[in-house]
């Protein structure tokens, strides 16, 4: 069996935003690492908020890592007080060496998932997510690529095949696998339509000029019209600890 | 890199059987941690540090004081902003190498509890909410008295039974408060944003008006003798301005947020100390050169925009009275968050009631810590006793710096395990112990009613402890 791939699950934990239904199992063959953060204003010391409500998130938490551990996940968790929502995360991911990023959305007993293939780059870390997620779990995987222009039917048919090729090395069965390709302007609104017809996304981060931003990004624009979870397989990470990122994100 | 915690076993408990919150495990450059899995997150970078303090700092010096302390000392009032600057500087850098050392929130509070014990602690974290609610109150009758030089140049005068710029300086602490409690906008980059606006306002205008006093573009300026009012009064205006220098020990109030504390604190505090000590002693410089010492003192608060006048005409005058209302507003506004977080310090070392920090539900801000900002500030304001208010502040914020320097040379001789600063300030023990007695000097030159204030706070903060959290012991591993 292929690594168990390392997913953030990022929750609001005070808000009411509690774990969807259907998550743990969808992520049962991962390394789960449950955050549970707290955004609060300027004027409120991180301090201050966490001696009024650390025992409560972490009741709430207590919950959540049950249910993760319950389903067969491997869990570790963090409770955060932070100011800016785009730090924690993006601090989160590079401490914690998450390959993916999951946009919490319920899902039923997840039968089909859409993987949205975007180029040859990051593919690796496609496969790692993929594979180690799906391998021994009764799911459909449907490779999904929207043909830009200036690609041959070759150079997509190389793609998939290439991708295909890695997720049976990690015991994907062949017959489980399909692949779909498709032609659209934006591509953005071809996944999000193409989706209603699977339980859950797995797609890569976009831009990387805007990579910093995993909400409020073209994945969270699908997760908002398709409304199944989301899984957005994040960019190797920069080799100085991206700490360029940070400042971008967390400076007030 | 991670730094160890303050070895401290925070003991006892307050007569509400309130025990001192856990002392944390560790902090980092991004975080502060409670255990494996609790984390703070630490978000303001150096710019917004740098904002804090300069932000804080500007509003009086530049848009309040250049007036008052120009009839008091005469030209050589920029003297007296040098000695100032000086001081601060002396007390900047112990702080900073302090709060490398303990990144905590509640800044000088936290630093001299830790070191010298509880009794010092309370006093001085009394001493700050108090000294910030007084800095506060003397900034916004500022901001009444620039809305009301706004309002006579578009010819509106306000007939009202209270003095006027009293009137809308009550009005905007109430609403500051209000927006502080209620409002989850993105205050601090607006602070940010004022910061940089004022000093390219300040820029600017300033390197006009030295070259126009420099007889660049031709004009004759008013001659006079440096130390027209004597050389006593350099040191008594000293003590006066010195409000002006308060901002950077805000800057420790938030230093549990600070990124990569071990490098930005020293920057924003040093660097936010050295950039308005320029800016002061330049203005000071331009608006004596202007007019002479004796005709700027009768225009009072604001008059800094009647030298705007003098030497651009009616759109200087309109720019700095646009750069004053941002200035005091931002250096209000900056003291009664500051003022917060020093009561949630406070409060989470049973010093006062835990209910002082508590968040309330519905916007996540702590009302009762602000109001117990607010508050008292409604009631100074309506003194309207500008000097008394300004020194009072100094005076609460002096007690605390020259302390800081005690603790410094005390830390720095015991050398306890867990004290590791990043930054180690030059000059151990000289500078920290000419800091502690310049600060403790400045406070002798002050007028009698104002050390008479700030004995009293001093002496109930005291009493307050002894009878509040007798028991409470802060004190690490010294």
């Amino acid at each position: 069996m292929p690594d168990r791939p390392s997913v953030l699950v990022p929750i609001r934990v005070l808000e009411g935003e509690s774990l969807p239904e259907g998550v743990p199992k969808f992520l049962a063959n991962a390394h789960v690492v449950l955050l549970g953060y707290h955004v609060i204003p300027e004027q409120t010391a991180p301090g201050q908020a966490r001696m009024q409500f650390e025992e409560r998130a972490n009741r709430k938490l207590d919950q959540f890592e049950t249910a993760f551990t319950d389903a067969g996940a491997t869990v570790e968790r963090r409770l955060v007080f932070t100011h800016g929502a785009q730090k924690t995360i993006n601090r989160q991911i590079i401490e914690h060496d998450c390959l993916a990023v999951l946009v919490p959305n319920a899902i039923p007993a997840p039968e089909n998932v859409l993987v949205a293939v975007r180029g040859t780059v990051g593919l690796d870390r496609l496969a790692r997510v993929v594979g180690g997620l799906f391998a021994d779990a009764d799911v459909g995987v449907t490779l999904y690529h929207v043909v830009g222009g200036g690609e041959t039917d070759e150079d997509v048919e190389m793609l998939l095949e290439s991708l295909q090729d890695r997720l049976v090395e990690s015991d994907i069965a062949e017959d489980r696998i399909e692949t779909l390709t498709d032609t659209a302007d934006e591509p953005l609104d071809a996944i999000a339509e193409t989706a209603e017809d699977f339980d859950a996304v797995v797609m890569g981060e976009t831009d990387p000029s805007l990579a910093t931003f995993v909400f409020g990004m073209p994945a969270d624009q699908v997760a908002d019209r398709f409304l199944g979870p989301v899984l957005v397989v994040q960019r190797e990470p920069p080799a100085d600890e991206g700490n360029g990122m940070e400042e971008a994100a967390g400076e007030r | 890199m991670e730094d160890p915690a303050v070895d401290v076993e925070t003991t006892g408990e307050n007569v509400a059987g309130e025990r001192p919150e856990d002392e944390p495990e560790a902090v980092t450059d991004d975080v502060t941690a409670h255990d494996e899995e609790v984390e703070l997150e630490r978000t303001i970078g150096l710019v917004g540090g740098l904002a804090i303090g300069i932000g804080t700092m500007i509003g009086a010096g530049i848009f309040v004081f250049p007036g008052l302390a120009a009839t008091a000392a005469g030209p050589a009032a920029a003297l007296s902003f040098v000695i100032g600057g000086v001081i601060a500087l002396l007390v900047a850098l112990p702080t900073s190498e302090l709060a490398t050392a303990m990144p905590r929130s509640g800044g000088g509070y936290y630093f001299i509890s830790r070191s010298l014990g509880t009794a010092y602690g309370a006093i001085v974290g009394i001493g700050l909410w108090l000294g910030l609610v007084f800095a506060s109150a003397f900034y916004l009758v500022g901001l009444g008295h620039y809305i009301v030089a706004v309002l006579a140049e578009v010819g509106v005068a306000l007939s009202v039974p209270l003095a006027p710029h009293v009137l809308l300086g009550l009005t905007f602490a109430v609403l500051l408060v209000a927006l502080s409690i209620g409002g989850t906008e993105n205050t601090a980059s607006l602070q940010n944003i004022i910061v940089v606006v004022l000093l390219a306002i300040l820029t600017g205008f300033l390197t006009y008006g030295s070259l126009d006093a420099l007889g660049v573009f031709g004009r004759e300026t008013a001659p006079e003798a440096f130390f027209s009012q004597g050389y006593f009064p350099v040191l008594t205006t000293a003590a006066l301005v010195f409000t002006s220098y308060l901002g950077f020990a805000q800057v420790a109030t938030v230093a549990g947020e600070i990124k990569k504390p071990s490098q930005n604190l020293p920057r924003a505090m040093i660097g936010s100390v050295l950039i308005v000590t320029v800016f002061y002693v330049v203005t000071i410089f331009v608006a004596t050169s202007a007019f002479g010492a004796e005709p700027l003192g009768e225009f009072g608060e604001t008059a800094m925009v009647e030298v705007a006048r003098e030497l651009l005409g009616l759109p200087g005058a309109v720019l700095i009275l646009f750069a004053g209302l941002l200035a005091t507003f931002s250096s209000a506004n900056a003291s009664i968050l500051s003022a917060s977080r020093s009561v949630y310090a406070l409060s989470r070392d049973a010093l006062l009631p835990r209910r002082a920090s508590k968040v309330n539900l519905r916007y996540g801000t702590p009302h009762v810590a602000l109001l117990l900002a607010g508050g008292p500030i409604v009631v100074l304001v309506a003194t309207d006793e500008v000097e008394v208010l300004a020194e009072v502040a100094s005076f609460l914020h002096l007690v605390m710096y020259g302390l800081i320097c005690v603790a410094l040379i005390v830390l720095r001789r015991r050398d306890p395990s867990w004290y590791d600063p990043s930054y180690r300030m030059p000059g151990v023990p000289a500078l920290p112990a000419i800091g502690a007695v310049a600060s403790f000097a400045l406070i002798a030159f002050m007028n009698p009613t104002s050390i008479f204030v700030g004995v009293v706070i001093m002496l109930v903060s005291y009493l307050w402890y002894r009878y509040y959290a007798g028991t409470v012991e802060l004190k690490g591993d010294v």
